[in-house]
């Protein structure tokens, strides 16, 4: 019963990792042999000034969007947290971004985001300056960021939802008789019980975070000059290139980043739930 | 048990009935603005894909197209081959949700219920690959399928079965199905098995439609992941016949004069399904999702 799942898995997930783990240390164009080059591949990469730039956007995008992502979503959480007219309208409307195709929201905040588009329009309407949003390379990633926010916060929402229904009533019963006000009671007893689902929602948060690349691809194509790089974005041109090496490389930077991110988590994730 | 929403009449006897229909009058106008905001994109996507392509940046355009034009839609499915990606859509998803449902069923009775030598093994280093982000194997993917459409001809790069393989089975939905069946006891299953029900008929039977639920989220899960998936595709397909919406929509997008109407029709042809079958399965939708990333 297993035999199929194994097999699949071994030939599409196993086995791809150790190959690329071995092409990491090799200089490998995909025709003829591979040539060993011992730990070379990752050395060029902490060099080359590409990669550093790929690294520094996608540690800021994925930083950015987590700063604001779930707080949204758990603003919109509390929001929704009541019997109320129009709450199934409201949630849909939160969540409904979620569950469509990052390639073709991208496609349409490209088009929000265009020089003469509907955002400039409105800023200009009400008597600010247009700004070439996607052009500029300082605002680029940022533009990026708030399209991939707008897409994602529905999900936090979601989790937030499901955490609050759990917060016991009791609890809040009992610190309202002592006097405290909805401020006191939300930072004092609501916060504290739903820090696991935190520590959970940043670790999805981040670790899809880590890997953008779809939005990059359509809304800027990781210009311009490199201000939206990122690192999935780096791997894909390395291979494209014909370097399966510095590409397995990439890979296995990303792994690691990962791995440290989720044993930090863990490690927060004891001492504080 | 009580839950936290039933907290709310506490709150405001303590503030007494007068601030109660401003308050929510607030909350309420809160809550329409951003709603409004957060569909403006697509009634934006949706109003462009209708225009005519000079009417666009018309700044006094507006959002109702004047005159209203269904040219954008014609020719994204005549000219362009849009008819023929979202067939591609269709067939992709339904394999991968199909072979999931199939393949992570059995994979994960095996191994909640059954006892078999290194099973306990083979869990774990199925779930280190869990860890493991899927970037890593696109290259040596990439290379396996080359050699496989050279082998045979209708399988690898630039077919359809190129772009399923990869995740026709999931470690997530062997885990989440599991953690599932290994909640209901192993005394239901072994009375069945003292019956004389072989382990195919006691899963397909029994277990299976008891695990409705779980099998639902993982086939939402799937459903999203499939319908939206984008890197796997864009590198594999190379013609007209193996490309999916996302990856034929990037063609019309990322070209240097873009036709904004038609690249709008084609967005919208992307994300409408999506927002169809959303709307339907609304609620065993938002439960999934909860359901599934807290298991």
């Amino acid at each position: 019963m297993i035999a199929p799942a194994v097999i699949i898995l071994g030939a599409m997930s196993l086995w791809p990792m150790l190959q690329s783990l071995i092409w990491s240390f090799t200089k490998y164009s995909g025709l003829g042999d591979a040539t060993w080059v011992g730990l070379n591949n990752y050395l060029d990469l902490f060099q080359d000034a590409r990669f550093q730039q790929a690294t520094l956007n996608t540690v800021i995008f994925a930083v950015v969007t987590m700063a604001i992502g779930p707080a949204l979503g758990l603003g919109a959480a509390i929001l929704l947290n009541r019997k109320m007219k129009g709450r199934a309208f409201y949630r849909a409307a939160f969540f409904i971004p979620v569950t469509t195709a990052l390639v073709a929201v991208a496609t349409v905040w490209k088009l929000l985001l265009n020089d003469s588009g509907v955002i400039n329009l409105v800023l200009e309407l009400i008597g600010l300056e247009g700004h070439q949003w996607l052009g500029d390379p300082n605002t680029a990633l940022l533009a990026v960021c708030a399209a991939s926010i707008w897409q994602g916060f529905g999900f936090e929402m979601v989790i937030f939802l499901a955490a609050l229904q759990s917060v016991p009533v009791e609890l809040l019963e009992a610190a309202s008789l002592d006097g405290a006000g909805p401020w006191r009671r939300f930072w004092h007893v609501v916060l504290p019980s739903l820090r696991p689902t935190f520590i959970f929602v940043y670790v999805i948060g981040l670790i899809g975070g880590f890997q953008v690349f779809d939005q990059v691809y359509v809304m800027t194509q990781g210009g311009p000059v490199n201000s939206t790089l990122t690192i999935v974005y780096y791997l894909i041109d390395r291979f494209r290139g014909l370097d399966l090496g510095h590409a397995s490389a990439v890979a296995y930077v990303l792994v690691l980043i990962l791995v440290a991110l989720s044993y930090l988590q863990i490690r927060l994730a004891r001492r504080w739930a | 048990m009580r839950f936290s929403n039933q907290v709310a009449p506490v709150a405001r006897g303590r503030r007494g009935g007068i601030s109660v229909l401003p308050r929510k009058f607030v909350l309420h106008s809160l809550l329409i603005i951003s709603s409004l905001l957060m569909l403006f994109p697509f009634i934006w996507a949706l109003s462009t894909s209708l225009k005519e392509a000079k009417d666009v940046f018309d700044p006094s355009g507006g959002v109702i197209p004047n005159p209203i034009s269904f040219d954008a839609y014609v020719n994204v499915f005549t000219k362009i081959a849009f008819s023929q990606y979202f067939l591609n859509s269709v067939i992709v998803t339904v394999l991968i949700v199909g072979l999931n449902v199939l393949f992570d069923t059995l994979a994960a009775y095996a191994f909640a219920k059954l006892k078999f030598p290194g099973r306990d093994v083979i869990f774990g280093v199925l779930l280190i690959t869990l860890m493991i982000p899927s970037q890593v194997n696109l290259v040596p993917l990439y290379r396996f399928m080359v050699w496989l459409h050279q082998v045979f001809p209708f399988l690898g790069v630039d077919t359809l079965s190129g772009i399923v393989m990869p995740t026709m089975v999931q470690v997530f939905g062997i885990f989440l199905l599991r953690q599932f069946f290994a909640s209901i006891p192993d005394s239901v299953v072994e009375a069945a098995r003292l019956d004389g029900a072989g382990e195919w008929r006691i899963l397909w039977r029994m277990i299976f439609p008891i695990a409705a639920p779980a099998i639902a989220t993982l086939v939402i899960f799937t459903f999203l992941s499939a319908w939206n998936d984008f890197l796997w595709p864009l590198l594999i397909s190379n013609s007209e016949a193996s490309r999916t919406l996302p990856v034929g929509l990037t063609l019309l997008s990322r070209k240097n004069t873009v036709n904004w109407p038609e690249t709008m029709a084609g967005s919208v042809v992307t994300i409408v399904p999506m927002i169809i079958v959303f709307l339907v399965l609304q609620r065993r939708f938002i439960e999934g999702i909860a359901a599934g990333v807290t298991k």
